[in-house]
């Protein structure tokens, strides 16, 4: 290129430049992008701040309050391109955020300038009433299928019909074995037996399938494995604070009587409205009913010590997020930026909780709520105001704006009709409650008891040194051991009045609660306070004569002119002045006969607010649109390990629409108004059965490369995805194979520490912030703050943890003997029976081989390190040490393969 | 139904690739854990999303970043102010700053102020003495002359402020929340998760020393919040037999010939079992996973080997003196780390309960003892880095959760989130300037002040990631959660 055409191209790309530059704008592509993220959220179809719209062109020329925000080819009389650009950062838009950048300011500008020209047939945003989730669930009609087998169950009929329509062809049916595992684990958490295996592949019925779901959902163990799953969406969390248990700051201690209630609710497959009403209301509902009330440990779980603010906030998101699928924690600070959900709501929500508290009740087999007890929540300041907080902050609560509980306008209009409730005695006074006057009166007993024996002991002892021969009591010793017997022996008897005392207010306090209140209420609690003043009365008889002791021992332990033992008898005859003044009272007292008596436990207000019953009553509504349809998500999203909503926490605006719209309509309709005769409204096990039994959750997981490159993300469920078991299912699997799972149920949290030796099923161990067994931790176990869905992670500390941990190598040896003691030297035999027992099934011809193979040469190779084998055989497990013999040893490797291999921990 | 599904779509071509794809498994794992560089795993068992970084030139590979729990005296170490000693056992009130007792401009910035905690009116004299180093003449506190010798690789940052008073700000220090708001990404797991690995026989993210209390953030200072546990920093503990769990086998209860055996047959099992799946990525990251355990067996323990090192590079961490030895080896240990490819590397000094720097009495012995153990390591470190040419790539941040009052607490300084100050070094940031300032007192941040996550905005600046490239659908964090880089000291 010459110089000369070297310069003509600059000045060509100088004349260009302007051409450029006045480009015409793009409405689509350059300006609704700008005003959809910046604008539209308070000028939109949520809201219409200043009356204007910005959702579509032909609106903002419309304008609002103030006139046309866009004036087509007169950039200086458009209204939006002022606000956008004014340096008066008090009218600037958009309020919140950066200012809009200079190149979308400049697009703007050119855009108004070109006429602000904008398709004809533009859309204006969607009302908020349109979106999906919150429209009535009304019954979809089935969609009919080509393939006909895929008309027969109602899911398949949703699930084909999206096959054909994007050109897929289902998998088909998965082996036996895979679906006995499949199924076995999805169930009950924990893979079949061999037995279990035969029996399903030698069952030649058409209903063999069928039988096996029916044996599992009522299996006990169902209700371990699906209770972990909900444990995961209401937050579980056992107590979380300073190690000795002295300080707690997150959720409650003994908060594993709510786990307790989970897994015994699914078992009994109890309505999940009537779960979600415990859960939240139990205290109002049900308040005389122990087992109803561990529910309340979802409310109680969120117990922050250091904050009541995020306490509140904690409680509110997590509701609305658990059971509605609605993220409002942004609505704290401004209004929802996607859904219709005001600032004044959230605080409404709030306003709800605002009364309640956690309190730790008696429970019969333990005294003191330390050691054991009921965690549980009730309304404890009926009196207390919500206000919402300006921009969220709590230090500026609008005081002019109390606001009173209600619900989420943008749900549709399902009455929220609060009423208190009155509640009975014994839930506002638990003293009244058999075990705790058992209790109170026992430990009254008890003291008495120690006492009399105290007094026995010393007076027999005195006796017996008076009586030896060999001892010669001096007058002032005697006198002491004298003084020492009549001081026990007036111990006990106050003691006895204290056991009288406690009776006698039980008794008036049966008769002040009792309903009618009988004639003699009042002459009993007139009894009460006699006894309690006697009782009274009779201790500081006893403490004046400790205190006269003491005064005599300062004054014999005077010493010439030592201040301070002066001082200990000026001390002393204060402190006995003060106790007979205290006597004297006490004495004085004694003449009163008052009905008034010390309670013998707290009380709590006698009635609830009725707002968390009321909220329970509109959140299982038949009419609410979200909680069917969330429940049926993440049931599914448990059965398949892939949601039907991906945004499994957001169904509002911002989240994801379901692939499957119609048949997630259908499991919810279905869930809360079950087709089949006999099956009860919100049966969960109805929904299992009618999912595991569908010819979609039968597909193999295979691939098919059509499907594949059609679909690589399984979006239309062509196949069942294979996926990792959840970290609890690794543990109790590998401890299972081998007959070593503690099979128990239920019982208060195990330490967190002792998750390698232990052997109960991993739901029952501790499970709190920074309270955590490592081994599941490496394996993503549920995030105790938030855990909507589990995260599958492949990482190599997953390797080393069951490769290396001891959990493994010994339970390998456990299995590796047992079976080795059936198979003799028939190494094709023990690799058979390894594989079934491990994997759940049977090995391939060429699994085989190799794996025998492996023995061989394991063999020869433990052979060649005979003299190292032995050493290492001193190691920690006693019952199960590796074995110094190489062909047990290669065994024990065998089966330490397998509960490493891929398929030990997949789901297919 | 048959039993064994061979049903399988996708012809012989599928399966011989798969067979191709994994096989070299078997040899790769010997070769896996020779080879610590391992450039291809990565892009092999990466799949495409987080790891989408970097997105912008990148300064720095690996960060290192020391905090030390408790709250050091900024007054004292690198934010000097001589007029304390002018007006020290004076109250505030009678010298010519008493307007900074204004309770309106003090709790301005604060959430949640803890009444336990609160500015004192006497002014208490600088407890140590002072120097000027470098070129830059940078003045710094005696109780760090070490490091002042390292002044001119140092930017100092002297206008930090954060929103609390009490220690949770040990967790807004990692992640800009305090504990009370719960658990987010810390730092370092959005450097792992921007960026991913480079050396796979080790973990991305590792902890050192001893991690905040549990009052104070606790695994959440080293967590991945949303993010997940695989971006989570995994403890090393430097100097103990199992420096990671189940990095060996329990007492030798399987010899090194047995276990090779058993993972060389696990790769061929999972092989044939995946002829079915040749589309699952799982199992490929499953088969890769185990030659990485396998690999950081021996790596593990490898890189803790300090040992290995001359006896002259040990002693320029101090590790010859019983004072600076747990430090300097906790240092030395952060050398090796990001020499083989960890991206990130955060070291903890005086962790648990409040902090061992919290000095609400007798500053003057808490400070003094404390700086012995850390600051000749610490300055041991950055010269060590420098001359072996790692500097110009390795990110070193130095950083505390708060200040400490100007004013004293009877022989102590009280909590002061109003204004304190860090530094950091290499990594493509400029040495020997200051950033921002602190009024006369040390009071207030006046000039140019800065939220504590800005410093996170400059760290994955120097990454090479743009943090809003980093967001996670449904987790919309606000700007200052971001932070902004602090331009100013990027060379």
């Amino acid at each position: 290129m010459n110089l000369r055409i070297a310069f003509l191209h600059v000045i060509a790309l100088l004349l260009a430049m302007p051409v450029l530059a006045e480009e015409r704008v793009d409405y689509l592509k350059d300006i609704k992008p700008i005003l959809t993220e910046r604008c539209v959220a308070c000028h939109g179809a949520l809201k219409q701040k200043g009356g204007l719209r910005l959702d579509t062109a032909a609106r903002a020329i419309k304008g609002g309050t103030a006139g046309a925000a866009i004036v087509p080819g007169n950039v200086d009389a458009s209204l939006l391109l002022k606000r956008i650009t004014t340096t008066d950062e008090a009218i600037r838009m958009p309020p919140e955020g950066p200012p809009l950048q200079a190149g979308q300011i400049e697009l703007l500008r050119r855009w108004v300038e070109q006429k602000a020209e904008a398709p004809a047939d533009e859309r204006a945003e969607r009302d908020y009433r349109d979106h999906w989730a919150f429209k009535p669930l009304v019954r979809p009609d089935l969609p009919k299928v080509a393939r006909a087998e895929w008309n027969v169950h109602p899911i398949d009929a949703f699930v084909g019909v999206e096959h054909e329509s994007h050109g897929l062809t289902p998998r088909p049916e998965a082996s036996r074995t895979v679906l006995l595992r499949r199924v076995t684990l999805d169930l009950i958490g924990l893979p079949p037996t061999p037995e279990e295996l035969h029996d399903f592949l030698n069952d030649a019925s058409p209903n063999a399938y069928e039988k096996v779901v029916d044996r599992l959902l009522s299996n006990p163990h169902y209700g371990e494995r699906w209770g972990r799953h909900w444990m995961d969406v209401w937050r579980y969390s056992d107590w979380a604070g300073w190690t000795d248990g002295k300080q707690i700051r997150d959720s409650q201690p003994h908060i594993w009587r709510w786990r307790d209630w989970i897994i015994e609710s699914l078992n009994a497959d109890k309505p999940y409205d009537q779960m979600l009403t415990e859960m939240l209301a139990a205290d109002e509902l049900y308040p005389a009913d122990a087992g109803a009330l561990r529910a309340t440990g979802f409310l109680a779980r969120n117990y922050k010590m250091l904050s009541r603010e995020t306490w509140m906030q904690d409680t509110v998101n997590h509701t609305t997020q658990a059971f509605l699928g609605l993220t409002i924690g942004c609505a704290r600070c401004h209004d929802h930026m996607y859904d219709a959900i005001s600032q004044d709501e959230f605080y409404r929500l709030r306003a709800i909780f605002e009364p309640h508290q956690v309190r730790l009740d008696r429970v019969p087999t333990e005294a003191d709520t330390t050691k054991d007890g009921l965690a549980r929540v009730y309304d404890a300041d009926l009196a207390v105001v919500t206000y919402p907080f300006r921009k969220g902050d709590d230090r500026d609560p609008d005081k002019d704006r109390p606001l009173t509980p209600g619900v989420l306008k943008l749900i549709g209009e399902i009455p929220y009709d609060v009423k208190p409730i009155p509640l009975p005695a014994e839930a506002y006074y638990p003293a009244l409650q058999p075990h705790f006057q058992q209790q109170v009166l026992a430990a009254s007993e008890l003291e008495l008891k120690q006492a009399e024996a105290e007094s026995q002991k010393l007076a027999t002892d005195l006796a017996t040194a008076m009586k030896t021969a060999a001892t010669v009591l001096d007058a002032a010793t005697a006198d002491a051991a004298r003084v020492r017997v009549t001081l026990a022996e007036r111990i006990a008897a106050a003691a006895k009045l204290r056991v009288e005392s406690v009776k006698a207010r039980i008794a008036a306090d049966q008769a002040k609660y009792a309903n009618p209140i009988p004639a003699n209420a009042n002459d009993l609690a007139i009894a009460a306070g006699n006894a309690e003043r006697q009782a009274t009365f009779a201790q500081a008889e006893i403490e004046v004569i400790k205190l006269e002791l003491k005064r005599v021992a300062a004054i014999l332990a005077l010493k010439g002119d030592d201040p301070k033992l002066k001082q200990a008898v000026t001390d002393a005859e204060k402190a006995l002045a003060d106790a007979t003044q205290k006597r004297d009272a006490a004495n004085k007292a004694c003449t009163e006969q008052t009905p008034n008596y010390t309670a013998v436990g707290p009380s709590y207000p006698k009635e609830s607010s009725g707002r968390r019953a009321a909220l329970a009553r509109w959140i299982t509504d038949r009419r609410n649109p979200l909680t069917a349809r969330v429940a049926a998500n993440q049931i599914w999203l448990r059965h398949f390990g892939q949601p039907l909503v991906p945004t499994v926490l957001d169904f509002g605006q911002n989240g994801q629409p379901p692939t499957h719209p119609k048949l997630l309509d259908w499991l919810a309709i279905e869930l809360m108004e079950p087709a089949t005769s006999g099956v009860k409204p919100w049966s969960m096990k109805h929904l299992h059965r009618l999912v595991v039994t569908s010819r979609t959750y039968r597909m193999a997981s295979t691939p098919d490369e059509k499907n594949l490159a059609a679909d690589p993300d399984n979006r239309w469920i062509w196949r069942v995805p294979s996926r990792r078991m959840e970290a609890e299912l690794v543990r109790d699997g590998i401890l299972y194979v081998a007959g070593k799972l503690d099979l128990s149920f239920g019982g208060p949290d195990i330490d967190y520490a002792l998750g390698l030796t232990v052997n109960r099923r991993s739901l029952y161990f501790r499970h709190a912030q920074e309270k955590q067994m490592e081994f599941l931790k490496m394996f993503d176990c549920a995030a105790v703050t938030e855990c909507y869905q589990r995260k599958e992670s492949i990482v190599p500390q997953q390797a080393l943890a069951l490769a290396n941990s001891e959990l493994t190598l010994v339970q390998a040896r456990i299995i590796a003997r047992k079976l080795h003691e059936t198979t003799a030297n028939d190494n094709a035999a023990f690799v058979n029976a390894a594989f079934e027992r491990v994997l759940s099934r049977t090995a391939t011809s060429e699994e085989l081989q190799v794996s025998a193979g492996f023995l061989n040469q394991q063999q020869q190779t433990l052979i060649a390190t005979a003299d190292r084998l032995k050493q290492n055989t001193g190691a920690v497990n006693e019952t199960a040490k590796p074995s110094a013999d190489p062909v047990l040893r290669s065994r024990e490797n065998l089966i330490h393969v397998l509960l490493n291999h891929n398929d030990f921990v997949t789901i297919r | 139904m048959s039993d064994q599904d061979s049903n399988c779509g996708c012809g012989p071509v599928s399966r011989r690739s798969f067979l191709a794809d994994t096989g070299m498994g078997f040899t790769g794992l010997v070769l896996g854990a020779m080879s610590f560089r391992d450039g291809i795993a990565r892009a092999e068992s990466t799949p495409a999303g987080p790891q989408s970084g970097p997105h912008l030139p990148q300064r720095a590979k690996s960060v290192i970043w020391i905090f030390l729990c408790g709250g050091v005296s900024h007054v004292e170490s690198f934010d000097i102010k001589t007029e304390l000693t002018k007006y020290g056992g004076k109250s505030i009130e009678e010298t010519p700053y008493k307007e900074f007792l204004d309770e309106k401009r003090i709790n301005k910035n604060l959430v949640g102020v803890n009444p336990g905690h609160y500015q004192r009116k006497q002014l208490m004299a600088l407890n140590t003495g002072f120097k000027k180093y470098g070129e830059c003449g940078l003045e710094v506190g005696d109780w760090f002359q070490n490091i002042g010798e390292c002044a001119d690789d140092l930017a100092v940052v002297r206008s930090l402020w954060t929103c609390h008073n009490d220690h949770g700000t040990q967790l807004t220090w990692h992640t800009g929340r305090h504990p009370r708001e719960g658990s987010f990404p810390t730092i370092g797991s959005w450097a792992t998760y921007g960026l991913g690995a480079i050396n796979q026989n080790l973990p991305d993210y590792v902890v050192l020393g001893v991690p905040t209390g549990d009052c104070c953030g606790g695994e959440w200072t080293h967590g991945a919040g949303y993010l997940g546990p695989q971006y989570a920093g995994v403890r090393l503990n430097v100097g103990a037999a199992n420096p990671l769990p189940f990095v060996t086998p329990p007492n030798g209860q399987i010899l090194p010939e047995e276990q090779a055996g058993e993972f060389s047959l696990l790769g061929k099992l999972n092989t044939l079992s995946g002829i079915e799946y040749p589309d699952d990525k799982s199992l490929r990251a499953r088969i890769k996973s185990y030659e990485l355990a396998f690999g950081m067996q021996s790596a593990v323990p490898e890189v803790l080997s300090l040992q290995t090192e001359t006896a002259e590079t040990q002693n320029l961490y101090g590790m010859d003196q019983a004072t600076t030895k747990p430090f300097g080896q906790l240092c030395l240990s952060a050398r090796r780390l990001v020499e083989r490819g960890v991206r990130f590397v955060q070291i903890f000094h005086g962790g648990g309960g409040g902090g061992a720097w919290d000095a609400h009495g007798d500053i003057k012995n808490n400070h003094t003892n404390l700086s012995a153990q850390v600051d000749k390591p610490i300055a041991g470190l950055l010269k060590d880095l420098k001359r072996r040419g790692l500097l110009d790539e390795t990110l070193v941040v130095w950083g505390t959760e708060f200040g400490r009052t100007p004013a004293a607490q009877g022989t102590g300084r009280d909590h002061h989130p109003q204004g304190f100050c860090s530094w950091l070094a290499g990594g493509g940031i400029k040495g020997g300037v200051t950033h921002g300032a602190t009024d006369e007192l040390g009071f207030f941040a006046t000039e140019n002040p800065h939220y504590v996550t800005d410093i996170h905005a400059t760290v994955l600046h120097q990454l090479g990631l743009d943090p809003q490239a980093l967001e996670v659908p449904g987790r919309r964090r606000l700007d200052i959660d971001i932070g902004k880089p602090i331009r100013e000291i990027i060379a």
